[in-house]
């Protein structure tokens, strides 16, 4: 017989029976074709770029932003009590529901988790990440520092740089926005103006 | 990654390109494996030449192990294959006809156009008759239409069926293909006079 007859099917054999010590890992069920990798996840959750600060929020929700959605994932009693504007209440457990999952995913919205303290809201976040829906944020400091900072603001000190200044004065602008409040007529003290008269010195008259 | 046209790493639009390239290199394996000889193919069922045999077992176990390994790689999802549905006794009446076509022919539908590829008027003429038959099956498709479609499985394996994981098969079929090439070597041998070996 000829060498090469044998070696051919002695790899052949090799080869099939080779196949019976695979033993393939079963596949996670119903994996989306666009697996988001822990690795990939973990990249997203430390990029900055996913929080939006207050002041975005209410410059957003004052200029009346069509692609702005406000997710408020507090319990539906919280919401009741108080939110933004506009927000629509998805609790943990409705993110699955249809009632739930119909805020994500519309193209051109951008989607903000809004909480008391910001943790519930990056949870929420890293789920909704998970489950593959885009254009995701969180209201960094939550509703907490929204009533820090929007409603009850604070002054700059003296030192501050002109541009504390100005988110101050943006800031009391949106408090009014927001609460409604009357602007403080501020009493200017009426100072007498008092003119003084410099005499004239007498020019000699005559001459020599 | 594979398949690739599922999972969007070709567009589907390159389908009929890549079928066209995949026909031309199938067309030139059969005619260079003498496929296009009428004698070679009836050869199986006479008895005196195997090349069919050799050929097809061959291509049959090289895929079914190959497929195994790039499924074990993570090349190839073979839970996206598709799979043709089974309509068991419509298939059994047509691999017989097929077989009894197969040998009062002496070609296949593929073989004997690789046949009218190199002149030969055999092939032709089973052409002429493959179109006759479809054109009288078209026109009686009615009388039969139930039975065609009767039986289906569904899109069955002889895993789903036996319960036998995938491997078994693939290693028990190719210890059948190796056991059948050696023992029709020797057949060979013995029934015809002017054997010519095969020589790398």
């Amino acid at each position: 017989m000829n060498r090469n007859y044998i070696f051919l099917t002695l790899l052949m054999l090799a080869l099939a029976l080779g196949t019976l010590f695979i033993k393939k890992e079963p596949a996670l069920p119903e994996t989306p074709p666009e697996t988001l990798l822990p690795e990939t996840l973990l990249w997203e959750i430390i990029q900055p770029t996913r929080y939006v600060s207050t002041d975005q929020v209410a410059k957003m929700i004052i200029q009346k932003d069509p692609s702005l959605e406000i997710v408020d994932v507090r319990s539906p009693k919280a919401f009741s009590r108080f939110t933004l504007p506009g927000a629509v209440n998805v609790p943990p457990d409705s993110l699955l529901s249809p009632s739930g999952s119909d805020y994500f995913g519309i193209p051109g919205i951008k989607v903000v988790f809004i909480s008391d303290d910001g943790i519930l809201a990056d949870q929420m976040w890293v789920l909704a990440k998970r489950l593959g829906y885009k254009d995701l944020y969180v209201m960094k400091g939550g509703l907490n520092r929204w009533m820090e900072t929007i409603i009850q603001p604070k002054e700059p000190g003296e030192g501050e740089p002109y541009t504390a200044f100005e988110k101050y004065e943006f800031r009391q602008g949106a408090r009014l926005y927001f609460t409604g409040a009357k602007v403080k007529t501020t009493k200017a003290t009426k100072t007498k103006v008092v003119v003084r008269r410099k005499k004239k010195a007498t020019v000699a008259s005559g001459g020599c | 990654m594979g398949p690739l046209i599922p999972n969007g790493i070709i567009n589907g639009d390159w389908s009929f390109v890549i079928a066209l390239l995949i026909g031309i290199a199938f067309g030139f394996l059969l005619e260079a494996s003498g496929f296009s000889s009428s004698r070679n193919i009836t050869g199986v069922f006479y008895g005196y030449n195997f090349v069919v045999l050799r050929v097809f077992f061959t291509a049959v176990i090289v895929a079914m192990v190959g497929l195994l390994y790039f499924d074990y790689f993570g090349w190839l999802d073979l839970s996206k294959i598709f799979i043709l549905p089974t309509f068991l006794k419509p298939m059994l009446l047509g691999g017989v006809i097929m077989g009894l076509g197969f040998i009062i022919g002496g070609f296949c539908p593929g073989t004997s156009y690789t046949a009218i590829a190199i002149g030969k008027l055999d092939g032709l003429f089973f052409a002429i008759g493959l179109f006759i038959g479809i054109y009288i099956f078209a026109l009686a498709f009615p009388l039969f239409k139930d039975f065609y479609y009767s039986d289906n499985m569904g899109h069955v394996t002889l895993t789903d069926v036996t319960g036998i994981p995938a491997p078994w098969f693939a290693a028990g079929f190719t210890v059948i293909a190796l056991a059948a090439f050696w023992i029709t070597m020797v057949i060979e041998k013995r029934v015809r006079k002017n054997f010519t070996e095969y020589k790398f």
